[in-house]
């Protein structure tokens, strides 16, 4: 383990704390707890880019081979357990799915924590781990959680003053099923939306997001505010110029023209992009939103997540005809994931920009689970051979055993922690991993204690549930 | 969580609280107790010596405590005398079983310096402050309250309780706010809606010096507005939404109905709680709560639910850090949360202290049992009756503490007790607070008389004070009434009021008019399905334009156009596109006042037939209400004309060549071949024979932008909105597309009812939006922005601008 700097920025938290005030003291929002003195460890990593698998990203089928069997009529479930075979990666020894060769290849960039484990909610579902994911607290909850973005924007700040702190690309919050149980987590919580997520659906339309609106061009737009500013100027309730609302409302109007006429906004359109890079990224909108994102980082976002999107039974949440899903999935999301970390390392920016590739829990194979019966139960339930290809992949979800990728951001290089079974169910048997843990570690690489609480309610309320996670120290370093 | 409350407040580290102590060391001066002493203490020596820990004997609780010492007898400190003082004998000392803390580093030299300071200048101490946390609670009945003997003949039982206070502090006395602003406020905080400008010129030049009062019985008595107003207050309360999660898997159930009705009727707010806490089928989605599909924490499951509902929501109580183990910040122990949620639960409940059986088990009860108790032998149901009279047994001053004090913080900025959730804190003024709740009681709860109480004081009636910083809570006194942000709904009415944008149907389940009898049956539909040909015959994917023609003598209030196709219809009014529906069965309504005007109108509409062919027909629509009150109406029938050339998307025709091959429409003979669709029809139809009241943003699902204004994801109670403006939120004020586009819409209804004229229009548009008329140098700035002939955008962006100005988004 290695010694980690503290309070490298502690002087400029607290600064920060202070300006932050003026916006946060508003009543019902909740504070830092007066007493509480946290320490917060030096930061390895400035930015963070989530790459989020929604819907359930099977293990066995991706980043984590076991044995493995082509479908053949009649085919015994005991005897495969990945649905691809395994491939050779940057690193000595170390596989992977074959139709990951693009992540296979920069994998001697990061770290793969192959124990990452999940709580067994009972009647899974997907939008109740995928809330358990982002706030670290499993729904439902007494107080609106924040989302981990949240807890970054509201602890370490935007990076660029103009540039929002937290962006969320990718997953549309309406006409998708579950859009309230995705909405329910999508949100700052009770830290209040100037801390929530700037909503990104379409990372081709992104330029929309921060540009007019449409139907109103650019000179119309500057030309309303400025005509607004000689109305506020005019306004005889400017003789309460000390009343703090009217200044603070003023000041937000400000700060969002100020975005959206400023050169970070060119961050947000990705045209702006050589045809050459658009199209080394562009596998469809997930590979779009990776571009989107690294131009994001690039000028200054702090939390960026970029997700192949939640739609029930859709991507990633394979019910049925898994190998074939799995298949198309791998293709939309390995290019581009290749491209992004090498395109931020040639930038100079993967050393201090983590990338995180994650899901809400893995999969097993075997045809839908039972109704009522749960997720370790299924793991290990009777043999059963598959008569049909459309049964042929991972259809059943499984919390005992994922993995996640770390690449850049002060991670070792080339390096594996944990281990899963290689015979069913593949639980992970080495060095588990928690959610707790797991945020504790990224929190912890952008410079944030876990221990960070909050009073809210008058109760504590802690960055990792409790104030326990731990991070795992064991993946820093060189 | 039980440890980790206490280990996130220790201090491990030096360097890490060090900047602290610099710059709250910096300045010479005397010592802060709050700011310099406190922290140290509670970082330093509250591990062992604060709350319920006193080893060796000796707390640090209160001054008292302090004084008194420990086990050995001495004192901890002599006031005025640091060199003499026990606690910095002990914090300097160098011998290891006397230096204080026992374990780890020794005070820094600063902190050490700071507590000197504090003892030599005698160790203030701040009145009520005790590291034993709260430790205030009202009793449990109502206080008799003698009310101060009025002063400058302010006779209102708020205000002589107000002036007394007022004049101990020092404060002076606010001055009325003007008749414009009261009136503005008054009615944003009662019905929720904008005073219209023939209001404020009304209320503005009546004489009667009661004209305050007069004005709040009567928005009072607006049943409708008042209850849709207060039913944003109550629906985040009661954790009720049209949408949300839960619905998902029949987890959740609305109360919106009863809610509506109750709220409409005013009924007794005893009789309100009593139906909520024991419901009927109607009420019953409040104590049910949510029930999420698989496993849930067992401080979540619904008996917990309910009783954290139930507690919160009524009694200002917080159960919910009581949920997992007793509380640390309040006197709630887990067993008394048991106890409550024991009452709805059909099985006998087990504690759970995080998590965690404890082989005890819950048996029915509430809080205040010097009120009586809860029979565990009966049945849910009557143990639920049996909570609900104990609740609003008239003894039990919490209820009718609780909401006397929501409704002074809606009212007036900020409660009388602070936080609105923590009713065990000292009230700014108890007297107030329990005058305001024994007046509720004897008026047989009526809550519009608490409305009328507090609004008919001159307190409330008063300027807003100028406020520097942000009204903070710890030393808050009373100035005035505090400005307060509109609420995402308020904020969305009042654009609706302002540009005629609001949709045509709630999307709540409400009967917003009440049925009388005595009123006349609106008129059936007079549309006829038509075509080119009485068969309704077509060819597969046939498009036709149709077109009708009507002038008229007035100006429209309310317009309705209601039309469908087998198999799609799309309808431009003027060149404005109102509508469209591809389904048959399901014809469009929509609202369509503001394209209608005086004089001839044109209403085009392109009907097509499926691909895959079949009969084709249209039948299609429109009334419209004449100011002075006469109904008027355009049917699809005979007088109709179609022709084959079509429209561009925007209604427009190629090259800006009308057709001249316009032909007869006919009706189609089989008029019941499209019977399903009748009904909706008609319904549509009829929504638009009488002026409907505006349908208000609480009726309506969430929206983006409210949702990004600040209505709650209901998942949990919710008792308070955002104070502030964000940047992502006024970035979505600048250009999220959907209120823009109501600007637009609201643009040309402006133009259309007051010509382009910036004469006309500067006046109204301050009138409408501010209660006002402008300054010269206002009435300078927006006629900049308006131009010398207005346009529809830039009347749409003097709206906005006006809209946009903080004198418009705050209640003040």
């Amino acid at each position: 383990m290695r010694s980690r700097p503290t309070d490298r920025a502690r002087r400029d938290f607290l600064k920060s704390l202070s300006a932050a005030a003026t916006a946060t003291l508003a009543l019902p929002q909740p504070r830092l707890l007066a007493d509480a003195v946290i320490e917060h460890p030096g930061a390895t990593a400035d930015a963070i880019i989530v790459l989020w698998m929604a819907g359930g990203m099977a293990a066995p089928d991706n980043l984590d081979p076991k044995k493995y069997k082509p479908f053949e009529k009649g085919l015994a479930v005991a005897d495969c357990i990945s649905t691809f075979p395994a491939i050779p990666t940057a690193i000595d020894g170390v596989q992977v799915c074959a139709g990951l060769e693009g992540i296979a290849s920069v994998l001697d960039r990061g770290t793969l924590i192959r124990s990452h484990v999940q709580p067994d909610l009972g009647s899974i579902l997907h939008s109740r781990h995928q809330y358990h994911w982002h706030t670290g607290y499993v729904p439902p909850q007494t107080v609106a959680c924040p989302h981990i973005g949240a807890w970054m924007a509201r602890v370490l700040g935007p990076r660029n003053p103009t540039m929002p702190a937290f962006i969320n690309i990718g997953q549309r919050l309406e006409g998708i099923g579950e859009n309230e149980e995705i909405k329910a987590f999508t949100t700052p919580g009770f830290f209040g939306s100037e801390f929530g997520p700037m909503n990104l659906p379409f990372p081709e339309e992104a330029a929309l997001a921060v540009r007019p609106p449409k139907g109103m061009e650019p000179g119309r737009f500057a030309d309303r505010y400025q005509h607004f500013k000689k109305l506020v100027a005019a306004n005889p309730s400017r003789e309460f110029t000390s009343d703090y609302h009217q200044e603070s409302m003023l000041r937000s109007l400000d700060n969002a023209h100020r975005l959206l006429s400023a050169k970070e906004r060119a961050a947000f359109d990705i045209a702006l992009e050589p045809k050459e890079v658009v199209e080394q990224y562009d596998t469809g909108r997930f590979g779009r939103g990776c571009l989107l994102a690294r131009r994001l980082v690039e000028n200054g976002a702090r939390y960026v997540e970029v997700t192949t999107e939640y739609i029930p039974f859709v991507h990633w949440d394979t019910h049925e005809r898994g190998h074939e899903t799995v298949d198309r999935m791998h293709k939309e999301i390995d290019r581009p994931i290749a491209t992004l970390i090498r395109d931020l390392e040639a930038r100079g920016l993967l050393d201090r920009t983590l990338v995180v590739i994650a899901s809400e829990f893995s999969r097993d194979m075997i045809t839908e689970g039972r109704p009522g019966s749960k997720a370790t139960d299924q793991a290990s339930s009777p043999k059963d051979f598959l008569l049909e290809p459309n049964h042929y992949g991972q259809h059943r979800h499984f919390t005992g055993g994922s993995t996640v990728a770390l690449f850049g951001g002060g991670v070792k290089k080339g390096f594996v922690y944990g281990k899963t079974a290689d015979e069913r169910p593949c639980l992970a048997i080495e060095n588990p991993v928690t959610i707790t843990d797991l945020h504790a570690t990224l929190f912890t690489a952008m410079g944030m204690s876990p221990k960070t609480v909050f009073d809210i309610e008058g109760r504590p309320f802690y960055a990792t549930e409790d104030g326990k996670g731990r991070a795992v120290e064991a993946i820093f370093g060189a | 969580m039980t440890s980790l409350w206490y280990s996130g407040r220790i201090c491990r580290s030096l360097c890490s609280w060090w900047p602290i102590l610099l710059l709250a060391a910096l300045p010479a001066r005397a010592v802060d107790f709050s700011h310099e002493v406190v922290p140290i203490l509670r970082a330093k020596c509250g591990k062992c010596h604060t709350g319920s820990q006193r080893q060796g004997g000796f707390s640090l609780n209160d001054r008292e405590a302090i004084l008194a010492g420990g086990d050995s007898g001495t004192p901890g400190l002599v006031a005025g005398d640091a060199a003499g003082s026990e606690l910095i004998r002990r914090i300097t000392s160098t011998d290891p079983d006397l230096r204080m803390p026992s374990e780890g580093e020794a005070l820094p030299a600063e902190a050490v310096a700071i507590l000197t300071r504090w003892v030599d200048a005698k160790a203030p101490w701040e009145d009520g402050f005790s590291f034993a946390g709260n430790t205030y609670e009202a009793p449990l009945a109502l206080r008799p309250v003698t009310l101060p003997a009025p002063s400058n003949g302010r006779l209102h039982p708020v205000d002589r309780i107000v002036d007394a206070y007022q004049r101990a502090k020092g404060v002076p006395t606010p001055p009325r706010c003007d008749d414009a602003t009261f009136l503005r406020r008054v009615s944003l905080d009662l019905v929720g809606l904008l005073p219209s400008p023939a209001a404020v010129d009304a209320f503005c030049a009546d004489a009667d010096p009661g004209k305050r009062q007069k004005k709040i019985k009567e928005l009072l008595d607006d049943d409708l507005a008042r209850a849709e107003h207060w039913m944003t207050f109550w629906n985040d309360l009661l954790r009720n939404d049209y949408t949300g999660t839960g619905f998902i898997t029949g987890g959740r159930k609305q109360i919106t109905p009863w809610l509506h009705r109750a709220l409409v009727d005013n009924i007794p707010y005893d009789r309100f709680v009593r139906e909520l806490v024991a419901p009927t089928d109607a009420s019953r989605g409040f104590i049910d709560g949510i029930v999420w599909r698989g496993e849930v924490n067992s401080s979540q499951t619904q008996p917990i639910q309910f009783a954290q509902n139930v507690g919160q929501t009524f009694l200002g109580i917080n159960l919910k850090c009581a949920s997992c183990h007793d509380s640390f910040v309040d006197r709630w122990k887990l067993q008394e949360t048991y106890d409550l949620a024991a009452v709805m639960a059909p099985d006998t409940l087990e504690l759970f202290r995080c998590d965690k059986a404890t082989g005890t088990f819950a048996s029915p009860g509430w809080p205040f049992k010097e009120l009586g108790a809860i029979d565990g032998a009966k049945p849910p149901a009557e143990r639920l009756e049996q909570l609900a009279r104990l609740m609003t047994d008239p003894g039990n001053g919490w209820l009718s503490r609780n909401l006397v004090n929501r409704i002074w913080a809606k009212l007036m900025g900020r409660g009388l007790v602070h936080p609105v959730d923590s009713l065990r804190t000292r009230p700014w003024n108890e007297d107030l607070l329990d005058s305001l709740a024994a007046d509720f009681v004897a008026s047989g709860y009526d809550t519009k008389h608490v409305l009328e109480t507090i609004c008919t004081s001159e307190a409330y009636g008063a300027m807003t004070p100028s406020v520097e910083g942000h009204p903070d809570g710890k030393d808050y006194v009373f100035h005035g009434p505090l400005p307060r942000r509109m609420t995402a709904e308020q904020f969305t009415d009042a654009l609706w009021q302002l540009t005629g944008a609001a949709p045509a149907k709630p999307d709540a389940d409400v009967q917003r008019v009440k049925p009388d009898p005595a009123a006349p049956r609106p008129l059936p539909p007079r549309a006829k399905w038509i075509w080119n040909n009485q068969a309704a015959a077509s060819p597969p994917g046939e498009r036709l334009t149709f077109r009708a023609r009507i002038n008229l003598l007035d100006p429209v209030t309310h317009a309705v156009a209601v039309a469908t196709a087998d198999n799609e219809v799309t309808m431009w009014v003027n060149g404005t596109k109102v509508g469209h529906s591809a389904d048959w069965g399901k014809p469009f309504v929509e609202p369509i006042g503001g394209a209608l005007k005086r004089g001839s109108n044109e209403v085009l509409v392109v009907a097509a037939n499926a691909d895959a062919g079949g009969p084709a027909a249209l039948k299609a629509e429109i009334r419209a209400i004449l100011l002075g009150g006469g109904v008027t109406w355009i049917a699809s029938d005979d007088s109709w004309e179609w022709t084959a050339t079509l429209p561009d998307a925007e209604g427009k025709w190629p090259g800006g060549s009308e057709p001249s091959d316009w032909q007869k429409a006919s009706v189609v003979e089989n008029q019941g071949t499209w019977a399903p669709s009748d009904a909706a029809f008609a319904d549509g139809v009829r929504g638009a024979s009488g002026p409907q009241p505006m349908v208000r943003a609480v009726l309506v699902k969430c929206t983006p932008l409210m949702a990004s204004l600040g209505r709650p994801n209901r998942d949990q109670v919710v008792t308070s909105r955002p104070t502030d403006l964000t940047t992502l939120e006024a970035i979505q004020l600048a250009n999220e597309q959907a209120l823009f586009e109501t600007f637009s819409v609201g643009a040309r209804r402006w133009l259309a009812e007051h010509g382009a004229d910036p004469g006309a229009l500067v006046p109204t548009i301050f009138k409408t939006a501010l209660g006002r008329l402008p300054t010269p140098a206002e009435a300078t700035a927006v006629r900049e922005i308006l131009g010398e002939s207005p346009t529809e955008s830039s009347v749409a962006d003097c709206f906005w601008a006006v809209v946009m100005l903080p004198e418009f988004q705050l209640v003040r």
